[in-house]
């Protein structure tokens, strides 16, 4: 029960980096990729009716874990209370600047405004990076599973590099998303960048998976993480065949596939812990040590499951429903 | 402190939320026939102004969600079974449903149906209520505890989930929020309504806003002092008597207390200064018997008092605004009747300059629930004291608190600004 309790949290999370993921992702890229007012105001328009929605899903997963692993969520948010409320601040921020930029008809007003949204995307995908960076990487905890670092602390190389990572893909994740939703000669130009980052995605991927080796060595090995690290591979190929295809529904699928394996490849390596202890191998906030008494866990975990189908089944529906290219006019 | 403050800022947003919501479903229900179009611009109009809200209240309430973790670390880890409960089922049962369908009815009417398009409205108003129940039954649990159990290590586990969502305190308090920010809502429609008319400006819809709004400004008014304002005192009587005392300012315990309409609490001295009573009302209502004894603040130790002050305006202003609503709008109710309220220019003058109060009065009634219950956060079973948490220091804490504020001030001002204008508008036929 608890190990499912954990996998529920760790599929929510998936889904809303896959959602969150590429509005934050066109976000960041809006200025290399929007050459004029017309195809800004068309990238704003792809996301417009479904990224607070997708933020909703960070809220949830929030909310859950809350209910699942209540020691985990007051360690955690406690623990790294001023990251957190820099993130909080950033996801604050952005829907602000959503939202000003349309409200005055001024070019300097909606460059401010746009460059405003890009870099708190931009640090919102490396803060959340850098957090997974950190977990996979081991925090000094104190005896009752309280992170007892400083701010300094996390930014290691490691997170670092992760979190460079995270905006990589993530920004990919973005183009192919936004790719099925505008036509035209802007949706080629969408493609082509696409392709070019590619490349550098796929050597990061490497990277990261190299130096992650190189902080876990042997507590690697013995984790069920190889097969599906096999999965992201193939993920990662399809995205690049059908970019080039212009599949661009199937390409979105591939990224989502690629993001969601890594993020289960993070999952299964610091699994059983939500927090593991630095230096690894010896312990951290478990999911044992986190979870509430036993009816609380079961009644959370049966209500989320419930609920989470009929929000999936909505969501779908909706989303098919409105799903339907912009145009935009050269 | 933060918290107090993010939270009443917070609250603003839902309130309106929570209020406009049935409007905006009550209008776009009237347009999907295709005959009704000033019903359709109507529609349109609240929508906007409901999504300003609705955006506001995501974006402040996100951090409330995870303040539960970051400012009270030993609360959220000694109650979280039980306190995570409602806030997971707030989370997925009400967030996605409000906000997947505020999508679909603010851009997808060219997408669905009209009928399905009603319907998103709908869903809209039940998202933001159920999210309203989720919350508040998380608050009385916090002010009643039921349904849990004390595990061996400490920490609290919860032994039953529909006892804590269907609690009659939790019932009593969703309905009695629920009657506020409809309150709110009315007057909101109302004051606009009210602003139009007397500005001779798009002043067939003007009309229709001041009736409806009126309409449901009265009968939640109403409802607000019975039976829901009722029930809650009841449930405060029962549980928290020491509440209860603050709230009225009875310092000390008699049989056939009085009721204070007004009057200053001195708490050096414990008394009121300068009071107006009615005798023997305080037992009657508290108890249905004129001699029944109440409880007064000295029958409680000074460790287990709340601040009797904010206690005890908050709540007066709350009754006290209330009496005002439920005047102005009987007044305006009788007007209506007759036909002359659309000309009665200092009626709609009240009508429109009354429009902030609704928050106030919700304010103030928060402030009553929350600050009569210190020194508990759980009644009874866990202090406020001990709920913070241990690992951040206060200078983080001020840092945070001081951003909170530069960052609540832009967007206040934001809104208000988007607001004005959409209201300043006005509701233009739909494109």
């Amino acid at each position: 029960m608890t190990v499912a309790a954990f996998a529920l949290v760790a599929c929510m999370l998936t889904v809303y980096v896959m959602l969150d993921g590429y509005d934050l992702g066109i976000a960041t890229s809006l200025s290399a990729v929007a050459r004029n007012e017309r195809e800004r105001a068309a990238a704003i328009r792809a996301i417009g009716p479904f990224w607070n929605g997708n933020e909703v899903w960070l809220i949830a997963t929030g909310a859950v874990l809350f209910a699942l692993f209540p020691k985990a969520y007051a360690s955690a948010f406690s623990g790294f209370y001023l990251p957190f409320i820099v993130v909080l601040w950033l996801l604050m921020f952005r829907g602000i600047a959503m939202e000003l930029r349309g409200h005055f008809d001024s070019v300097l007003w909606r460059e401010f405004w746009d460059a405003a949204f890009s870099a708190s995307s931009a640090l919102l995908l490396a803060l959340f990076g850098i957090a997974l960076g950190n977990l996979l990487r081991g925090l000094p905890l104190d005896a009752h599973g309280y992170f007892m670092g400083t701010l300094a602390y996390l930014l290691n190389g490691y997170a670092l590099l992760v979190g460079i990572f995270a905006v990589l893909v993530l920004v990919q994740h973005g183009l192919a998303f936004l790719s099925l939703r505008v036509d035209g000669a802007f949706s080629q130009r969408v493609r082509g960048l696409a392709s070019h980052l590619w490349w550098v995605s796929a050597g990061g991927y490497v990277a990261v998976t190299a130096a992650t080796f190189a902080v876990r060595g042997s507590t690697l090995a013995l984790s069920p993480v190889a097969p599906v690290a096999l999965l992201s591979i193939v993920a990662l190929l399809l995205l690049r065949r059908w970019i080039l295809r212009e599949r661009d529904v199937a390409a979105f699928l591939a990224s989502c596939a690629f993001v969601s394996t890594l993020l289960a490849e993070a999952a299964a390596t610091i699994f059983p812990y939500l927090l593991p202890a630095r230096p690894l191998g010896h312990g951290g906030l478990s999911i044992y040590d986190a979870q509430p008494n036993p009816i609380a866990l079961v009644t959370a975990f049966v209500t989320t499951i419930a609920g989470l189908t009929v929000v999936v089944a909505y969501s779908a529906f909706v989303a098919r429903r409105m799903m339907e290219r912009i145009r935009v006019d050269d | 402190m933060q918290f107090a403050f993010t939270v009443m800022f917070h609250y603003l947003f839902p309130i309106a939320t929570m209020g406009l919501a049935p409007f905006v479903a009550w209008y776009t229900y009237k347009a999907a026939g295709g005959r009704d179009e000033e019903a359709q611009r109507a529609a349109r109009f609240w929508m906007k102004i409901f999504a300003i809200n609705f955006a506001a209240g995501v974006v402040t309430g996100i951090p409330m969600e995870f303040q539960f973790g970051t400012n009270w670390a030993a609360f959220a880890a000694r109650t979280g079974a039980v306190v995570g409960q409602p806030l997971a089922l707030e989370g997925v049962y009400a967030f996605f449903l409000e906000s997947v369908f505020l999508g679909v009815l603010f851009y997808g009417r060219r997408f669905v149906g009209a009928r399905l398009h009603a319907l998103s409205a709908v869903l809209v108003c039940l998202g933001a209520w159920l999210s309203g129940y989720f919350i508040v039954c998380t608050d009385a649990w916090m002010q009643h505890p039921v349904g849990y159990t004390i595990v061996p290590d400490g920490r609290i586990g919860l032994t039953n989930l529909g006892a804590v969502l269907l609690s009659r305190f939790a019932l009593w308090q969703v309905a009695h929020v629920l009657t506020g920010a409809l309150i709110s809502g009315g007057f909101i429609v109302a004051g606009v309504g009210a602003y139009y008319l007397l500005a001779h400006r798009n002043e067939a819809l003007g009309r229709r806003f001041v009736r409806d709004g009126t309409i449901v400004g009265l009968l939640f008014s109403l409802i607000a002092i019975f039976p829901t304002g009722d029930g809650n005192g009841a449930d405060v009587t029962r549980w928290q008597p020491a509440k209860l005392a603050a709230m009225e300012g009875l310092f000390t315990s008699q049989a056939g207390a009085p009721l204070a309409i007004i009057g200053m609490p001195d708490v050096k001295q414990q008394r009121l200064v300068d009071p107006i009573y009615v005798p023997r009302l305080l037992s009657y209502l508290a108890y249905g018997n004129w001699k029944a004894n109440v409880r007064g603040i000295d029958a409680y130790p000074s460790a287990l008092r709340p601040p009797i002050e904010l206690t005890y305006y908050a709540y007066h202003i709350m009754v006290g605004l209330g009496t005002i609503f439920v005047a102005v709008c009987a007044l305006g109710g009788v007007l209506l009747v007759s036909g002359k309220l659309y000309g009665a220019r200092p009626v709609l003058w009240a009508l429109m300059l009354l429009m902030p109060f609704p928050y106030i009065a919700n304010e103030a009634g928060w402030i009553v629930t929350e600050v009569g219950r210190q020194p508990w956060i759980v009644y009874g079973v866990m202090r406020t004291s001990a709920a913070a948490s241990a690992t951040v220091p206060a200078g983080e804490a001020l840092f945070t608190l001081l951003g909170f504020a530069g960052m609540y001030f832009v967007l206040g001002v934001l809104v208000l600004h988007l607001m004005l204008r959409e209201i300043g508008k006005g509701p233009v036929s739909a494109p």
